[in-house]
């Protein structure tokens, strides 16, 4: 069965650098048949799997030809080790609704049965923070049923990623989305792992990797490669390949528990004083 | 008299206070222009209905476009019997002439793709061709819709644009079918924001200001006056004989370029006070120029509202004299239908303001008003209807067609003063109605219309279907 897989997270985060790599990583050392579909309406998801091709979006073929040319042939691109392309596209920014493009994308993919059963999984990468109902579309109607959020030790970086879990909530039960854990991309603050863990409990779920900064993440990123196509054999790759596994043989799937604003508020100060103690 | 609780309504006991029956200087004032509760199936409008068809809809020669997917313009155009007049100049061999309202409407017919990308574009580009295709227009008036308001389509700078491409007036509301409970809402926006680019207009170009001496200390403006059926036929020459002279009427029958003048006026008179009276307080505040409220609809109160408007200029004799020949005009085919009409009883349902209009007139005609019920009117619609009503009035705010149904069975009214939906219903069970809303054969307003009026009333009445219903006719 295709598991589809919907990666959120505050915007910057490296919700897309972390999916291609990840992906990629999948797919090259466990052979699985992977998709991405970009949702934001920047269209950069796929980028470094097609080697910095931007591939033409799925909105922009339904603006300028119709409904009838959105075809998987015109919108769909295979990438490194057969991994499949597929980007929403949308307008520029300050106008129209990028939100109804997600949906728009999804449902036309849908009738293309682009997510077909061949696929062993169909990766979402959705924009920044779910401003609205069409960001949420990966996880309505048990579309996609579990989620990844990326974060950091970063203070906004958690609130963005509990502000997801509260709409999840809303749809977990309607939907059957589950949490499958929180990737931590690390910025390098102080006590981020302890941070992240401690987060990930009251949360009710896992830290599922913590993925150290490494600058061939930004190297591979300027060759428009993943880590694991630029290269395969480094310490990061390594990483992604073990979140790869990870994800594959993930069993930890919840109903998170959200945090009210007060216990963020706990949470930030008990880490934040921490750190000014140190510092005096 | 306090709340009632129609039999309908069992299920939805939130309705009981929005229905009262009237009690001298006792009366109370119903919840109203608040949201319509589930299960309750209102016949209300949306705000763009509003801003669309009262207060946009009527003015002649601009060409109005919704900003929409297609749905939305359903029955924008065409939708009354009575057209705009012409103009003298109208070119031969045309289609008609410039009088937009009624006849045509555009519509950018959003699609998905331009939800997705915004639609501003291509509401320019419609602009722009129907600019092309109607070139003697002088401007465009343009409305959103839910569709292009939540995707925050920005319709201001559109309008700027085509200002800038074209020379063109242009106007615009914002009032998407979800910005308020009814389409009173779109009535609200339509005013405020007309009267904003009103002003800014006058600012860019000066010289569209009425000059200083093309002005007359008689200078009035019909504000809420929406020529229904040719009503200003009779109110115009009627002001005219009282020595006022009218500028404009915000909106029945008027050209955009006199709406840009409207703040030149020495006095507005208010007459569809729920719709309108909006701009007459900011023309009062803005521009320091006063308004008055009259109801041209009966004697007495046409009476009232020529001294009200006289008396503000100093010119009380011509109202007299007016008032003088008009009665006099009208006296014997008054008394003539008062005669066949009197002991008769009502029930009026229109969108607010007219059941309080025509309380007095009815009485003039020696009928009783039993029922009233408004779809859309606020508290100081029935604060005048309460000051208006006979003891013991059933009144139903925004009312469904079960309590409709339930005020004719229970009131018993002779005859059913409703719109082009509910006739249906009356004539139904037997009760003959008229079209309130667009008038069977107008105009209404005034001395004349008064006629008119009672004329309508008095078929609807006897006309001969009635005599075969229930077995009457074997």
């Amino acid at each position: 069965m295709t598991r589809k897989i919907a990666i959120y997270g505050k915007g910057g985060i490296g919700k897309s650098t972390t999916t291609q790599n990840t992906a990629a990583a999948m797919a090259h050392f466990y052979d699985k048949k992977i998709m991405i579909h970009g949702c934001d309406p920047k269209a950069d998801s796929t980028r470094l799997i097609l080697g910095g091709m931007m591939q033409v979006t799925v909105m922009d073929t339904l603006r300028e030809e119709g409904e009838e040319a959105v075809t998987l042939e015109k919108v769909r691109l295979m990438g490194f080790n057969g991994i499949q392309c597929v980007e929403s596209g949308g307008p520029e920014p300050g106008v129209g609704c990028a939100g109804r493009g997600v949906i728009t994308a999804i449902n036309l993919m849908e009738e293309n049965e682009a997510y077909g059963s061949e696929l062993d999984f169909v990766f979402f990468d959705v924009l920044g923070d779910v401003v609205c109902g069409g960001f949420a579309m990966p996880v309505r109607e048990g579309k996609a049923k579990e989620i990844y959020i990326v974060a950091s030790g970063e203070m906004m970086a958690l609130y963005a990623a509990n502000n997801i879990c509260r709409g999840m909530v809303k749809y977990a039960e309607q939907s059957g989305v589950r949490l499958g854990g929180i990737i931590c991309n690390s910025r390098r603050v102080d006590g981020e792992r302890e941070l992240i863990e401690e987060f990930c409990a009251k949360l009710g779920t896992q830290m599922i990797m913590f993925v150290p900064r490494d600058n061939i993440v930004q190297k591979a990123e300027f060759n428009r490669k993943t880590v694991t196509e630029f290269a395969p054999d480094c310490e990061q790759a390594s990483v992604y390949k073990e979140l790869g596994r990870r994800i594959i043989e993930n069993i930890n799937f919840v109903v998170p528990t959200p945090m009210t604003m007060d216990e963020m508020e706990g949470l930030v100060l008990e880490y934040g004083l921490l750190d000014v103690g140190e510092a005096s | 008299m306090p709340f009632i609780r129609l039999k309908c309504d069992e299920l939805i006991p939130e309705r009981e206070k929005h229905t009262y029956v009237t009690e001298k200087e006792k009366s109370i004032i119903p919840l109203c222009n608040i949201s319509t509760v589930p299960g309750d199936m209102t016949e209300r409008g949306c705000a763009f209905a509003g801003a669309r068809g009262v207060v946009g809809g009527p003015i002649t020669d601009a060409i109005q476009i919704v900003h929409s997917p297609i749905g939305c313009a359903y029955y924008t155009w065409a939708t009354r019997r009575h057209m705009s007049d012409q103009y003298a100049w109208s070119l031969p061999g045309r289609l008609d002439n410039v009088a937009f309202n009624r006849r045509y409407c555009v519509v950018t017919d959003m699609e998905e793709k331009d939800v997705v990308f915004g639609g501003s574009r291509k509401l320019l580009k419609s602009a722009l061709e129907s600019i092309r295709l109607f070139p003697e227009a002088p401007g465009v008036i343009m409305y959103t819709t839910c569709t292009s308001g939540l995707i925050g389509d920005d319709i201001g700078s559109v309008a700027k644009q085509i200002e800038k491409e074209t020379g063109k007036l242009v106007f615009f509301a914002e009032a998407p079918g979800c910005s308020g409970v009814s389409q009173s809402k779109g009535h609200h926006v339509a005013n405020r924001q007309f009267f904003g680019q009103i002003n800014e207009i006058r600012r860019k170009q000066p010289e569209l200001i009425l000059p200083e001496e093309e002005r007359t200390p008689y200078d009035i403006v019909l504000v809420g006056e929406y020529n229904m059926d040719w009503d200003l036929k009779v109110i115009l020459p009627l002001m005219e004989r009282i020595g006022v002279r009218v500028l404009t009427t915000f909106t029945g029958n008027a050209r955009m370029m006199e709406l840009v003048r409207l703040p030149d006026t020495k006095l507005n008179v208010v007459h569809c006070q729920r719709s309108a009276t909006y701009i007459a307080d900011m023309v009062k505040e803005g521009y320091d120029i006063p308004y008055v409220k009259a109801s041209f609809f009966g004697i007495q109160q046409t009476n009232k509202a020529l001294r009200t408007i006289t008396h503000h200029f100093g010119l009380d004799e011509l109202a007299e004299q007016v008032i003088a020949e008009e009665t006099a005009r009208i006296q014997s085919a008054l008394d003539w239908y008062r005669e066949r009409l009197s002991g008769k009883t009502v029930a009026i349902y229109v969108g607010g303001p007219r059941v309080w209009h025509w309380i007095k007139l009815l009485e003039e005609l020696g009928m009783k008003v039993v029922a009233g019920a408004c779809t859309f009117a606020h508290e100081d619609d029935y604060e005048k209807i309460n000051s208006r009503a006979p003891d013991g009035m059933l009144v139903i705010d925004n009312p469904n067609e079960f309590e409709i149904e339930e005020l004719l069975e229970t009131c018993k009214p002779d005859i059913f003063l409703c719109g082009l939906k509910e006739k249906f219903l009356g004539r139904k069970m037997g009760i003959p109605t008229l079209n309130s809303h667009s008038y069977e054969k107008g105009p209404y307003a005034g001395y004349v219309g008064f006629i008119n009026f009672a004329r309508d009333i008095y078929q609807a009445l006897g006309a001969p279907v009635w005599s075969l219903i229930n077995g009457k006719g074997e």
